[in-house]
């Protein structure tokens, strides 16, 4: 526990530091001692993980935190063997069932049916429903997310779900309408700057404030990226300075590098090298939908306004067509190759305007 | 010729009889020029007797010898060197035929071991230096001055079954009645034919019947006859002739007259023609078999391998037997066919032929069927006398004793490995076009279709030289009506075109070039439109080629590597756009095609070719590279995401449920790798000041949380430097980024050193908390005896005498004797040695003594006291 970000995470509802109302409202929701399924969702590093774990203790008392990892086998049908890891405590099971890749059906169907099969003894002393925790939702496939349905109205009396992911557009309808949908908001930059503080505080140090706006610039309002610059700042150096440069992830570097090169230079052969920083990038893990969504934010700082909307549309519609298709690199491949077609044509545009 | 090669079909058994010359018959292919130009010294004055004499008539074949030639005396094959008479003699050396002694006798009438008396001789040496003596004919005019050659009662020579004449005359006939009599001159077949004629393929009608009207390359053909005479010692018992191989060369030479015919005066290095030849000259093995005991055909379709081998086995005298993808080819069905054609023979009905098995379209046959066959073909001849059970055995798994041709397209098919390796190979080559011209153009005549050779020509470069294709179009034009054709006709036939894969590289260079404009043909009337004729052509030319490759995902790939270093001047990058476009949808339909089972959609994946034909193809040729990146990056994505899991796998799981894979590459991992590499004064540990101290513990304690630690490895210039394991640093490191602050070799190993004191101290606790009562006790126990204590108690014991009850011999106890007053001094020294040791072993510390050692200090220390 020695990552501030894991030693300061409050651990009871009341303990949160932003959005309190909703802290409240999750509050008075397991007040009674029940709760129907929720559907959590928000932008990474809102603190949606900290805000179920929170919720389950309200539940279950510290009970929630003594936490095991325990390696299920699960065979599918086709005799094949799944291997997962799920996270459990005595009251809760926490499972992401997109590890198990296109198998994630079978995960979903006899992981929770045991789960939910499974009457609790003592339900004097004990809630009587377990709760499972799916986190990556969206990354279910459509299959599994249909599976998910009937489960979600027939355990109902032994168990609870809550569904963790970043955006609900990819979660099917019936399954948003069975549960309670709780949006996450990123916090805003002052209560970041408010985060960062206290834990700096607590740790016996003093952060500038323009420092805190820096790292809370750098990172999106991402807390938990707020939090790691925050520390890996003061590796770097302390005492802190105010205009000390805060370190980024690398990844975020090299496309922002990859942007720049679009921009400096249109031709197939710049096409080409953006293309082998493309396969770099993906073969380091980041996702494609990420990849694109960071080309555009950068190539929108570069463009004229006038290019802006049709950039914007260009990106959508790539966008869309990467989640249809298998190979992202096809489509990140089309998109830069748009950018590059649209923006040498508005600058030849703007020379002969000129020379006119 | 032709009149000749008739002439010799109409002996019955020739096939039989001739077997044995089968470089004669080579020869009567070959080298027509030469023959003509020396035959006639014999053969034209023969047929000028005969044409006066005859008046027709089949009565007096009786007594009539074929025709016997002067080379008579020597039945080896140096007759080559009398030339004149060179394809008479193939007759000489008939085996077994009733005829034979009246041969021998007539033979030995002429051929003479001295000079004749009388009469005009010629003297001859054979290459083992013989010299014989021949005579000399007289002129055979009108008046037959040789009492060998009778005139028969029409006056006559009778050196043929039936006079010349008769024959020319029937000939005449036939080829007015019948058009296609010059391939067909089995005369069983005339009547069937002619009733089936309409409804007959033509390819069937004007297939080959003998050797020499084979279509397909002269030295192919040669070979597998070679290959097949291989077998007469077993299959008929006859003795291979021994040649030299210096003669063999010889006559190669002579025959190769054609020009594309790899010259063979090149000592140096072994043509692959010389090569096949040695390997056909090679000994026989211990039964008496050729080396090889499978021919394996291989070839693209259409170039008469099948009929090849069809013509080559009735010819060498075999039946024969054949086995195609039509029939069932499972394991056991193969096997008792095999067994069947290769260890029975029919013995009624005409063909009393030894069989012949050719296993045909070989290359999709099941791997079991084709190992049964290496089975048989390796079968060894069961040590015999071994009783009745052995016997028994050896008779049902005898020897493979006939020969067996395999035929297939496609020679690298993986089944076939093992039986490559086993067969003579025999790769076909193209067949030429100017000899399927030919034929096509006499095809054509007797079918009364009127087309000039250019016509042809173009068909058969329209069908890569498919034999079968040509014909069938020609046939197909025939029955729509056509009787004049004319290129035109020919190009718009989109018949004869063949399914056949290329090759990936072949389907890209033809993506990426243009074609080249087309050779002007001479005397032609076509000339290809190079804009929007071509187009539609070029269209459907790729969308062909495309569609029957099938690999269609791997020629994505290959064209979205290649495309960009195409030279083609796309300075607004809409054709790449456009590219792109066509990519993303080829990906999508992909994915309908796979997630649906959708695969219909499958017919629209080869669009993609063409249109990337028509937006980078080039007259240049292209450079094209072998599209690995993306089978590349997925082994390196793979490689990743182990890493990650291996990571998180061990990650303790208050904090595993905190974090995934997703914020992990994200998120942590850069900072975490920055984090964990604090400043650290370049000193020992202990020295470290309290906040310093903290500081390392609050890193390692980080390092032990997310699973990491530094392991000591051995580059390969032999540095020892220390990685982080597991190796999550390749995943945060970015090609052309400034390098991350690294700690010192120092500081990593002190960290390590550290890290592994932190983990037994934290295993440590862990134990003390899994059983702590346990721990206690043992405390508790140890607490009063220390450990020099007991040993000093043990050397006190060992010092002192132990007062055991006496026994006597037989284990019975003795009654001790009144015990004699000792003296004082003995007892008082044991209690002085008692006494020290006891007050030695009280103290806290104990000494021993040891010379030379240092560690004369025992002492208990816990770990934890230490650290």
């Amino acid at each position: 526990m020695s990552l501030w970000v894991d030693k300061y995470r409050p651990n009871s509802l009341a303990k949160l530091d932003y959005h309190k109302e909703q802290a409240t409202q999750l509050k008075n929701l397991v007040q009674c001692g029940d709760f129907p399924h929720l559907l959590v969702y928000g932008p990474s590093g809102a603190g949606k993980k900290t805000r179920i774990m929170c919720l389950l203790r309200e539940l279950y008392g510290a009970g929630v935190e003594k936490l095991r990892i325990e390696h299920q086998t699960i065979v599918a049908p086709s005799k094949k063997k799944i291997e997962i890891n799920t996270i459990a405590s005595n009251y809760h099971l926490e499972v992401n069932p997109s590890d198990a890749g296109n198998q994630d059906r079978v995960v979903i169907q006899e992981l929770i049916k045991t789960v939910a099969q499974s009457q609790q003894i003592q339900s004097s002393t004990q809630r009587e429903f377990k709760v499972v925790l799916l986190t990556e939702v969206d990354r279910l496939t459509k299959d599994a997310q249909h599976a998910l349905r009937r489960t979600m109205e027939k355990y109902m009396a032994t168990c609870r779900l809550i569904l963790c992911c970043n955006s609900t557009s990819k979660v099917i309808g019936p399954i948003r309408s069975r549960c309670l949908a709780i949006r996450v908001p990123l916090p805003s930059t002052e209560e970041v700057c408010s985060v960062l503080s206290t834990v700096c505080k607590k740790e016996g140090l003093l952060l500038p404030p323009e420092l805190a706006k820096q790292i809370c610039e750098k990172s999106g309002r991402n807390l938990r990226k707020a939090l790691l610059m925050c520390e890996a700042c003061r590796v770097q150096q302390y005492p802190f300075s105010a205009d000390q440069d805060v370190p980024e992830t690398d990844w975020e570097v090299y496309l922002r590098e990859t942007a720049n090169a679009i921009v400096s230079q249109q031709s197939p052969q710049r096409l080409l090298e953006v293309r082998a920083r493309l396969y770099e990038l993906l073969t380091h893990c980041i996702p494609p939908e990420i990849i694109m969504k960071g080309l555009v934010t950068e190539l929108l700082n570069n463009c004229d306004g006038h290019l802006k909307t049709e950039v914007a549309h260009m990106a959508a519609y790539y966008e869309h067509r990467l989640q249809l298709g298998n190979k992202a690199i096809y489509h990140l491949e089309a998109f830069t190759a748009k950018f590059m077609a649209i923006y040498k044509k508005f600058m030849e545009d703007g020379l002969d305007a000129m020379m006119f | 010729m032709d009149e000749y090669d008739e002439l010799f079909e109409i002996e019955d058994n020739f096939d039989e009889q001739f077997a044995d010359e089968l470089e004669v018959l080579a020869e009567i292919e070959a080298p027509k020029a030469k023959r003509q130009k020396q035959d006639p010294g014999v053969v034209k004055r023969l047929f000028t007797s005969s044409e006066i004499k005859t008046s027709g008539g089949l009565s007096w074949t009786d007594d009539i010898t074929p025709p016997s030639s002067p080379e008579h005396y020597e039945p080896s094959n140096t007759v080559r060197s009398v030339p004149a008479m060179l394809d008479i003699s193939g007759f000489a050396t008939i085996p077994e035929t009733p005829r034979r002694p009246d041969i021998e006798t007539r033979a030995s009438l002429r051929v003479l071991k001295r000079p004749p008396v009388e009469g005009d001789y010629i003297s001859v040496t054979d290459s083992s230096g013989t010299r014989v003596y021949l005579h000399q004919k007289e002129e055979t005019g009108p008046k037959i001055a040789d009492s060998r050659i009778v005139p028969n009662s029409q006056g006559s020579l009778g050196l043929l079954a039936v006079p010349i004449s008769v024959l020319r005359e029937q000939e005449a006939e036939k080829v007015s009645e019948n058009g296609d009599t010059c391939f067909n001159e089995d005369g069983e077949d005339d009547p069937e034919d002619a009733e089936g004629r309409s409804t007959r393929l033509w390819v069937d009608r004007f297939s080959p019947r003998h050797y020499t009207e084979l279509l397909s390359d002269d030295f192919t053909n040669r070979c597998l006859l070679k290959w097949l005479k291989l077998w007469d010692t077993v299959v008929f018992g006859r003795e291979r002739k021994s040649r030299s191989a210096r003669s063999d060369r010889h006559a190669l030479n002579q025959n190769s007259s054609k020009p594309n015919q790899p010259n063979q005066n090149a000592n140096r290095f072994k043509s692959k023609i010389e090569v096949t030849e040695e390997l056909l000259e090679a000994e026989l093995d211990q039964y008496k078999r050729p080396k090889f005991k499978v021919a394996m055909l291989s070839g693209p379709p259409g170039l008469g391998k099948t009929t090849l081998a069809h013509v080559i086995a009735k010819h060498a005298g075999y039946n024969v037997v054949e086995i195609n993808a039509s029939d069932d080819r499972s394991a056991e069905v193969f096997q008792k066919r095999i067994d069947t054609a290769t260890q029975m023979k029919s013995v009624l009905g005409a063909n009393e032929r030894p069989n012949c098995l050719i296993i045909d379209e070989i290359d999709g046959a099941p791997a079991a069927a084709i190992n049964i066959l290496l089975a048989t073909l390796n079968r060894k001849d069961g040590p015999s006398g071994e009783g009745e059970t052995a016997k028994k055995k050896k008779k049902k798994e005898s020897i493979l004793q006939r020969p067996i041709i395999c035929i297939c397209n496609d020679l690298y098919v993986p089944a076939l490995r093992p039986l490559r390796q086993q067969a003579f190979l025999l790769a076909f080559p193209q067949t030429q076009p100017s000899r399927l011209t030919q034929r096509l153009a006499e095809i054509s005549l007797r079918q009364g279709m009127k087309a000039d050779t250019g016509t042809l020509m173009s068909l058969c470069e329209k069908t890569d030289n498919d034999i079968r294709s040509c014909i069938n179009t020609l046939q197909f034009l025939h029955s729509r009506g056509h009787t004049q054709l004319n290129a035109k006709t020919i190009q718009s036939v989109s018949v004869g075109q063949k399914d056949q894969n290329k090759g990936l590289f072949h389907l890209w260079q033809e993506i990426f070039q243009l074609p080249r404009t087309k050779r002007k043909r001479v005397g032609e009337g076509y000339e290809e439109a190079p804009g929007s004729g071509g187009g539609a052509q070029r269209f459907q030319h790729i969308l062909h080629l495309a569609s029957s490759s099938g690999e269609y995902e791997k020629v994505a790939q290959g064209l979205h590597d290649n495309y960009l270093s195409m030279r083609v001047r796309d300075p607004n990058l809409h054709g790449v756009c456009e590219a792109l476009e066509w990519l993303s949808f080829s990906d999508r339909l992909n994915k309908v095609i796979l997630h649906g089972q959708n695969f219909t959609m499958m017919k629209y994946l080869p669009f993609l070719s063409v249109s990337f034909h028509f937006l980078f193809a080039h007259t240049n040729v292209p450079r094209i590279s072998y599209p690995h990146s993306q089978h590349e990056v997925s082994t390196r994505i793979l490689s990743s995401r182990n890493t990650l899991t291996t990571m998180l796998n061990d990650i303790p799981a208050c904090i595993r449920m905190r974090i995934s894979q997703l914020s992990l590459t994200l998120d942590i991992l850069t900072l975490l790798l920055d984090i964990i590499c604090p400043k650290l004064r370049p000193v020992n540990p202990q020295l470290f000041s309290s906040r310093e101290k903290e500081q390392m513990h609050e890193l390692i304690d980080t390092m032990l949380a997310y699973n990491l630690s530094y392991r000591q490895d051995r580059t390969p210039e032999g540095q020892y430097t220390y990685v982080l394991e597991p190796r999550v640093e390749e995943l945060v490191k970015f090609p052309g980024l400034p390098p991350r602050r690294q700690l010192t070799y120092q500081a990593k190993q002190t960290i390590s050193r550290e890290m592994e004191q932190e983990k037994m101290r934290r295993a440590e606790q862990l134990l003390m908390q899994r059983n702590p009562v346990q721990k206690e006790k043992e405390s508790a126990a140890s607490k009063p005896t220390r450990n020099h204590q007991q040993r000093l108690e043990n050397i006190v014991k060992q010092t002192t005498v132990e007062t055991r009850p006496e026994v006597d011999f037989f284990g019975r106890a003795v009654a001790p004797k009144p015990q004699r007053p000792q003296p004082s001094s003995d007892s008082g020294e044991k209690c002085a040695v008692l006494s020290m040791g006891t007050a030695v072993g009280n103290s806290d510390v104990w000494f021993r003594f040891n010379e030379g050692m240092s560690n004369a200090v025992r002492r208990n220390v816990y770990i934890r006291e230490l650290l």
